[in-house]
């Protein structure tokens, strides 16, 4: 996890999937100073609906704490299973980093 | 032109189990020449599968019972691809909670056809066919 400014990063790879319910629940939680939270799934290969819960546990939360999150996602297969899952509207997600930080920046993280 | 072929698991039901299944079931869909989308839509269609069995199969069922999940995957000569995932547990019918109950809704979502059959255990029967599933993706 990197947090050299308001923004939290917290990065998640390989396959997020019932095997790792834990880590990825004690992967994703936020300290008292962050303003916002950048969710880099960049390297994840594949996910399942459990780590799919986790992560709409992780961003109902935040956003019911006013704490913007943004998931970065590159692979095929984790976009797939977002929208079979009817969640792609759950989440703000984005291609790459960058992007992703200017969407937090943008909601009042800076 | 692909060969049909056959693909038989049984392992415990445990979280650990659930990966290694998945590779298995990927490394057979290679040998079959199954391009990656269609490999990585099989396979999170059974790993849900898989998973629910992991999850909540044998919360309900006597510890003296063996615990474990089966999968067999065929592929026959006129193109249709079947993936079982089978256990001995009791499968709970519920309307899914908020947040929760994706599995089921991403197995729709990918199968052409979902059998489940709950007469001796559980037998989830995903059923992949068609040439825009087999051939496009």
């Amino acid at each position: 996890m990197n947090q050299s400014d308001s923004i939290k990063t917290i990065r998640l790879s390989g396959e997020l999937e019932i095997g790792r319910k834990d880590e990825i629940r004690d992967a994703l939680r936020r300290s008292p100073g962050d303003r916002a939270v950048l969710v880099d799934l960049s390297d994840v290969t594949y996910a399942d609906s459990v780590a799919l819960t986790e992560l709409l546990r992780f961003c109902v939360a935040s956003s019911h704490d006013a704490i913007p999150v943004a998931l970065v996602v590159r692979t095929p297969q984790f976009a797939r299973v977002v929208e079979y899952a009817g969640l792609a509207g759950a989440f703000k997600i984005f291609g790459d980093r960058d992007t992703a930080r200017v969407y937090l920046e943008h909601s009042g993280a800076e | 032109m692909k060969r049909a072929s056959e693909l038989r698991l049984h392992c415990p039901a445990q979280p650990q189990y659930v990966a290694p299944i998945r590779h298995a079931l990927t490394a057979f869909l290679e040998a079959l020449q199954f391009d990656r989308g269609v490999r990585d839509d099989v396979t999170t269609a059974a790993g849900e599968a898989l998973a629910n069995v992991v999850e909540h199969a044998y919360a309900r069922s006597p510890s003296k019972i063996a615990r474990d999940v089966q999968l067999f995957a065929r592929y026959d000569r006129d193109g249709r691809l079947w993936v079982d995932v089978l256990d001995r547990g009791s499968f709970i019918r519920r309307e899914p909670l908020p947040g929760r109950g994706f599995g089921l809704r991403i197995i729709r979502a990918i199968t052409h056809q979902l059998n489940i059959d709950t007469t001796r255990g559980t037998c989830v029967s995903m059923t992949f066919e068609g040439q825009a599933f087999l051939e496009k993706r």
